[in-house]
């Protein structure tokens, strides 16, 4: 009987965070230091909303990383709390938790913790500018009667729980909440729901997973549509060897600083090799690529199927001119389409606690 | 006009339509045509295959015994001309693939090679087809060909 009480309670602590994932789907890999913990969501909700985190008050994480846009800005380059234009395009947030690299083209930062603290310091350029105002930002957190509640709760016990890292690592908490797997594709593919999908976005789905014709699978391969797995061929049993891979896709001519991975290997069969990004709901991360340059998914379509804008020696071979109608094009845009999830840009889980309150 | 009609019932035939069973044709005693029915009372094995951490568990028919059912040497009898005969795999799409038929025999080597019709216990569907292959001893995917549609024997013989 003891025993049984006892379990019950070890359950009870584990359950307090719960994923809630449909059958089938992973769950993301938390690390050993950062546990999950409704409460620390919750906290990470309330900071990745404060506009107090920047340096003029006027941009939080939430400023480039907007829930109704699937969590990018729609700027082709992001601009910061100053003004100033970032190089690349803000990068959609859904499902990060899974990304096995962060960021466009960064071989080296796999730690949403590590990650969030490049937008509160970078100088060049400013996203938030908290450097060098940081213990002035971690003061106002501490005078401020919400927050004494949160943290309290998040971190009991703990002297001084108002520090840069706890910071850090609650924002990531809550960025690994942001997940979507319910997309009318899910529910045709894993759901059992055979109409979710038009016929369009059905045909388009042949293309897009056809090494023949379309071949967008072999870099968006996977649930998430984000891995790079190997080039050539239909998919199979074990990815794991290619998993963070990059590539060039001949999207631009990838002059400093987008010179992809190349910025950090400054290796030259590096240069103009990015991330391939879930294309979960991309119908709603317009501008496209790392740096915006593709207006609309017609473009992409495009790009792809003239066998990529600029040429380059590092280009991937899978990238080839494609014999693709105006009505491929279509349903392949269809079928991006149906990977949008319209519950998650409402869903008040990851929305602005501040909304319609001063602060 | 007619033939400019007929091309066009091909091509969508072609892409837009899932088969619903493959052939296995060639250079085979018992040229089959095979529905999910007809698999179903094949011996039937599974193969578990995770990607990006989600575990899928097909299930279908070993290709060696559906070769078998076709007429294909094999064990003892996979031997002089026969071992020179090769088996392609082919999919809705035009996609093609190889394997040896050595290379598909128990009793030359420990492989598998599924012929699969369901996913989780569900019959397959859409980019997957309604058949596929599942070779999950290869390293990469590139053989695991999904829309399959024919297997294909041939005996090849080249002049010296
Ligand atoms: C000025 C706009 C801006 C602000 C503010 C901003 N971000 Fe970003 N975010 C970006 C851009 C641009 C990228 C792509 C960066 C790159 O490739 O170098 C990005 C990328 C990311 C990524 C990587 C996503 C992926 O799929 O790899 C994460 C995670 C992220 N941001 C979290 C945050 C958090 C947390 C905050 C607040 C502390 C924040 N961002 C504030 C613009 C912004
Ligand atoms: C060889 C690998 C590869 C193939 C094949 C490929 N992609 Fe991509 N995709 C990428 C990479 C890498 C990027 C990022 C490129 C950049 O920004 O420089 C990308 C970016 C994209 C984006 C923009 C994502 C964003 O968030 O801005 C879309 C949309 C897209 N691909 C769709 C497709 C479609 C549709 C196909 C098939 C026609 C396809 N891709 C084929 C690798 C690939």
């Amino acid at each position: 009987m003891k025993e049984a009480i006892l379990f019950v309670a070890v359950t009870a602590l584990a359950a307090d965070f719960e994923w809630n994932l449909p059958k089938g789907f992973p769950k993301p890999v938390v690390p050993a230091d950062n546990p999950m913990s409704a409460a620390k969501v919750e906290l990470g909700r309330y900071l990745f909303y404060d506009k107090r985190i920047s340096v003029n008050g006027k941009q939080s994480c939430g400023s480039c990383h907007r829930q109704e846009l699937a969590f990018t800005d729609g700027l082709a380059r992001a601009a910061g709390t100053t003004g100033e234009l970032h190089p690349r395009s803000s990068m959609s947030l859904v499902n990060v938790a899974y990304a096995p690299t962060l960021t466009w083209a960064n071989p080296t930062l796999t730690s949403l913790e590590e990650q969030a603290l490049g937008p509160l310091l970078n100088t060049a350029p400013v996203e938030l500018g908290l450097k060098g105002r940081e213990e002035v930002f971690l003061g106002e957190l501490r005078r401020d009667p919400v927050y004494q509640q949160l943290f309290k709760k998040v971190y009991p016990g703990t002297a001084n729980p108002f520090t840069l890292g706890n910071v850090t690592k609650t924002l990531a908490a809550f960025e690994r909440t942001i997940i979507s797997m319910r997309s009318p594709y899910d529910r045709y593919r894993w759901g059992g729901e055979p109409d979710a999908l038009s016929p369009a976005a059905k045909r388009g789905e042949l293309i897009f997973f056809s090494s023949e014709r379309g071949g967008c699978f072999q870099c968006h391969e996977g649930w998430n549509f984000s891995e790079i797995r190997y080039e050539g061929g239909h998919d199979g049993p074990d990815d794991r060897a290619m998993t963070g891979a990059f590539l060039n896709t001949g999207v631009s001519h990838y002059a400093a600083p987008n010179r992809g991975i190349y910025e950090f290997t400054g290796q030259p069969q590096d240069i103009g090799k990015f991330r391939a990004p879930t294309l979960r709901n991309i119908e709603l991360t317009a501008p496209y690529m790392h740096d915006g340059s593709m207006a609309t998914l017609e473009d992409v379509i495009a790009h792809y199927a003239a066998g990529g804008k600029y040429p380059h020696a590092n280009q991937s071979k899978v990238i080839r001119p494609l014999q693709l109608s105006q009505q491929d094009r279509r349903d392949l845009i269809e079928f991006l389409k149906s990977l949008t999830d319209r519950d998650m840009l409402r869903d008040p889980r990851w929305s602005d606690p501040w909304a319609g309150k001063p602060h | 006009m007619r033939t400019i009609l007929l091309a066009m019932l091909l091509i969508t035939g072609l892409f837009a339509q899932e088969t619903d069973a493959v052939q296995i044709t060639g250079d085979v005693k018992q040229p089959l045509t095979l529905s999910a029915a007809d698999l179903a009372k094949y011996p039937r094995a599974t193969v578990r295959t995770t990607s990006n951490g989600m575990e899928t568990v097909y299930e279908g028919v070993w290709l060696h015994e559906v070769l078998k059912k076709a007429g294909v040497p094999q064990g003892g009898e996979l031997r002089g001309k026969a071992l020179s005969s090769y088996v392609l795999a082919m999919a809705q799409d035009g996609y093609q693939v190889l394997f040896s038929l050595g290379e598909l025999d128990p009793a030359f080597i420990d492989n598998q090679i599924l012929l699969a019709d369901t996913a989780n216990g569900k019959p397959m569907f859409g980019a997957q087809g309604r058949f596929r292959l599942v070779v999950p001893k290869d390293k990469p995917g590139a053989r695991s060909v999904r829309m399959l549609t024919k297997i294909e024997v041939v005996q090849l013989r080249k002049a010296q």
